[in-house]
């Protein structure tokens, strides 16, 4: 999917537990996310907590979307 | 460390009330052992049924495959710190009932467990259908969670394989085989000239229904470690896992590795078995990338030429296979990587999510998405239904006159990436 919509002309930020799958399949801006079974977010922590790492992946995501890259970049925090 | 194993040849399993083997026929006492499982509040039923080779019998949706074992030498009992106290094994006498299996079958967990045929055209999908079968059927008790429940059917199947195999404690095995494990300098020692290979498997860790547990520990939690190949078949390891049930090692897979019994084949002639890695297939990139190289590092402390990889299920799994791959590579160590594919029903897809250069000797156990349709068979141990949900099927899968039509993940080893089943292609 990623790379369909990049054809269309459109940025792409991935977000994905598994970075090196990303890079393996060809996606250009990689967010990084928690785990497999929760990508977006961590079950073990306190809600405020939980809604806190979670607007840190949307932002990280929104700040890859609007940066400019010359090769596959994986956007750690 | 040495371990003898008395092999006992089961050719058929019959009921009696005075359990016995008499001519290679398992007479069991289905009362006594099903009282035992039901010992735990945590079952409400279960009974025994018997699969035979050739039967028109379908058993669905199983769980774990078993293969009767008992130590009668030598410390500890079979699945130490699982279904025995923890001691370790791998040394002395046990003794082995084959050509045939216990079988855990119950209502389905989630959207997993497998398929087992024991006859027409799905019978070669699964290695299990050329064995005498004795089928635990189980229902949980009211209020249980999926946790419970998994963990009492898998206490029940590993429990009912002791308690079969106790039947064989004071008979005098058929023949029997020697395995001997060195330690690093005494092998180094008696085969200076030889290729020094061990064997790294990857073990399923990935929560309810994708766990493995070695010495009952939950193998999500270990870093990767040694371990004698001989440990493995007093059941060292024991399955908790059948999600994607063609690719999921059982606990009769790792009693039986065939990995492990080739490598020991060739043990002292062609290469050096200096020993065996076991690693996990963590959640989180951090573990996975921890335990790659972990797992490196131990392999290069060996001082070995080739390693020989095994994974276990795919997807995810793919990633640490390659990180596996390519981190011993990198220390100048030869390896081989044993794996499945899910390439699509047409098999033109990518038929791994995770891919290297360096991967450059590959052994596949076939495409797991092939669709195949297979004709009603007269007898269902189980429920037929769960075809629908489970991996591999889908909605419409189980045809109104009991016919499937479904992807071979359905059947139980079908793909299995030790090498065990038997399909091949030209």
């Amino acid at each position: 999917m990623a790379k369909e919509i990049e054809r269309a002309g459109f940025p792409v930020a991935h977000i994905c537990t598994v970075t090196p799958i990303s890079k393996t399949v060809g996606a250009n801006r990689i967010i990084p996310a928690i785990a497999i079974p929760h990508p977006l977010g961590d079950p073990s922590l306190d809600p405020a907590n939980d809604k806190k790492l979670r607007r840190e992946i949307v932002e990280n995501a929104l700040h890859a979307l609007t940066t400019d890259v010359t090769e596959q970049t994986i956007f750690e925090e | 460390m040495k371990l003898v194993l008395g092999y006992f040849s089961i050719e058929d399993i019959q009921f009696a009330e005075e359990p016995r083997l008499e001519d290679g026929v398992l007479f069991v006492d289905e009362a006594a052992l099903s009282a035992e499982v039901l010992a735990d509040e945590r079952l409400r039923a279960a009974h025994f049924e018997i699969a035979r080779p050739g039967e028109s019998v379908r058993i669905i949706p199983v769980k774990d495959v078993i293969q009767p074992r008992v130590k009668v030498e030598g410390g500890g009992e079979m699945f130490p710190g699982m279904a025995s106290n923890v001691d370790v094994v791998g040394s002395g006498t046990t003794y082995v009932l084959e050509g045939m299996s216990v079988v855990t079958v119950g209502p389905i967990v989630g959207f997993q467990e497998g398929v087992i045929d024991m006859s027409g055209p799905g019978e070669v999908y699964s290695p299990f259908s050329q064995l005498n079968n004795l089928v635990l059927v189980v229902e949980p008790a009211e209020g249980v969670t999926p946790q419970e429940y998994e963990q009492a059917v898998r206490l029940a199947g590993l429990k009912t394989a002791m308690n079969v195999a106790e039947l064989v404690r004071e008979l005098t095995p058929e023949r029997i085989e020697e395995f001997e494990h060195l330690n690093i300098v005494e092998s180094s020692r008696k085969y200076p000239d030889l290729p020094r290979v061990a064997y790294v498997q990857m073990l399923q860790s990935q929560g309810l229904l994708h766990d493995t547990y070695v010495y009952g520990v939950d193998a999500k939690r270990i870093l990767p470690t040694l371990i004698s190949p001989t440990e493995t078949m007093d059941g060292a390891i024991v399955s908790g896992n059948c999600v994607s049930a063609c690719d999921k090692n059982t606990t009769y897979h790792h009693l039986n590795n065939p990995v492990i019994a080739d490598l020991y084949k060739a043990h002292g002639e062609t290469l050096n078995f200096v020993g065996m890695v076991i690693t996990n297939e963590n959640v989180y990139l951090a573990d996975k990338i921890r335990s790659s190289n972990h797992t490196a590092e131990l392999c290069s402390y060996l001082g070995l030429d080739g390693v020989i990889i095994s994974q276990e299920g795919f997807g995810n799994p793919d990633t640490d296979l390659i990180m596996n791959c390519t981190k011993i590579e990198d220390k100048g160590i030869k390896t081989v990587i044993i794996t499945d594919e899910y390439a699509g029903r047409d098999g033109k897809s990518q038929s791994l999510a995770d891919a290297s250069p360096k991967a450059n000797a590959v052994v596949t156990g076939g495409n797991a998405n092939m669709l195949v349709e297979i004709p009603p068979l007269d007898k269902v141990i189980g429920s037929s239904g769960y075809i629908n949900v489970i991996a591999g099927g889908s909605a419409g899968s189980l045809k109104a006159d009991g016919a499937i039509e479904a992807e071979i993940q359905v059947y139980t080893g079908a793909t299995n990436e030790l090498g065990f089943n038997k399909m091949s292609a030209r």
